[in-house]
């Protein structure tokens, strides 16, 4: 029986965010923008559903005179992060 | 990436894959930036100092290191002023964090030597440059820049025994050159 995988996660901007978001401390709303390629928009509603998850934290504030807004995985982002990498391993491993 | 579209699991995995290395690539190619406005800082200041020195034959000419830092810290706060948010992991907190700390030793050091004590202070900074050195080199899994830090602090240590005040610039210089190259491997390896 294959776990099942998160459909939070199983999505491919919120995966590129969370995979972004994995192996750096926190970003920039801008820095996610520009490494994604999304529009503004989808990529705050997509934002809005990790953190309403519980996967990410956002942080808005202000850099000099600009506001910024800041994401940062949560533990428990990290532990479904590591849940969702897990399964996948799983899939592809049945697959062989 | 517009559309939430349904991925396959390899689709997936190769996403998470290459999501991760470009982030760690952006970071670490911004890191190296921080190494050649030190590195060029660092040749500059020795290669004047040991010029003015040689030229009028005053060793007084050496406290300009201590605007070294002062100037090296605008450049690199006006730097990260207009830089593009990129953010910071922790290989390159450990990079921050390992060249702060020699920072703060060289110019403490530097001043108990001037000011209190005594001591040959080139051929400390120039073991704990090299050290510094070492373990950036270790953190980017970088042999040529693990084996240029030991050179540099165990030959700069010999060399510092062996010539004269003026002469010993030239360590710093050599040093600074070896920051720079760092950078623009750095550069190079996470283009």
């Amino acid at each position: 029986m294959f776990p099942k995988l998160d459909p939070i996660l199983h999505s491919e901007l919120r995966l590129a965010v969370m995979s972004i978001l994995a192996g750096a401390d926190e970003a920039d709303f801008t820095y996610l923008k520009k490494q994604t390629g999304a529009t503004s928009g989808n990529l705050s509603v997509q934002i809005d559903k990790l953190t309403t998850a519980g996967y990410i934290t956002v942080e808005k504030g202000f850099k000099g005179k600009m506001p910024r807004t800041t994401c940062k995985i949560t533990p428990a982002g990290q532990e479904a992060f590591g849940n969702y990498v897990d399964a996948l391993k799983e899939y592809l491993s049945a697959g062989k | 990436m517009e559309q939430n579209k349904e991925m396959t699991a390899q689709e997936s995995l190769r996403l998470i894959t290459e999501s991760f290395n470009k982030s760690r690539k952006d970071i670490l190619r911004d890191s190296a930036k921080y190494f050649i406005l030190w590195g060029t800082l660092l040749t500059v200041t020795s290669l004047v100092i040991y010029l003015l020195w040689h030229l009028t034959g005053k060793p007084q000419w050496n406290f300009l290191w201590f605007a070294m830092p002062v100037v090296g810290y605008l450049l690199a706060a006006w730097s990260g002023k207009y830089n593009k948010a990129i953010p910071q992991n922790e290989v390159s907190k450990m990079l921050s964090g390992v060249w702060s700390v020699f920072g703060a030793f060289s110019v403490t050091l530097s001043a108990i030597a001037v000011f209190l004590v005594p001591m040959h202070v080139t051929l400390i900074i120039v073991i704990i440059m090299g050290l510094a050195e070492c373990i950036s080199g270790v953190l980017l899994k970088n042999w040529p820049i693990i084996i240029a830090g030991f050179l540099l602090g165990v030959g700069g240590a010999v060399f510092a025994m062996l010539v004269t005040d003026e002469a010993q610039l030239l360590i710093f210089t050599l040093g600074g050159v070896l920051l720079l190259v760092t950078g623009l491997i750095m550069k190079l390896q996470y283009r």
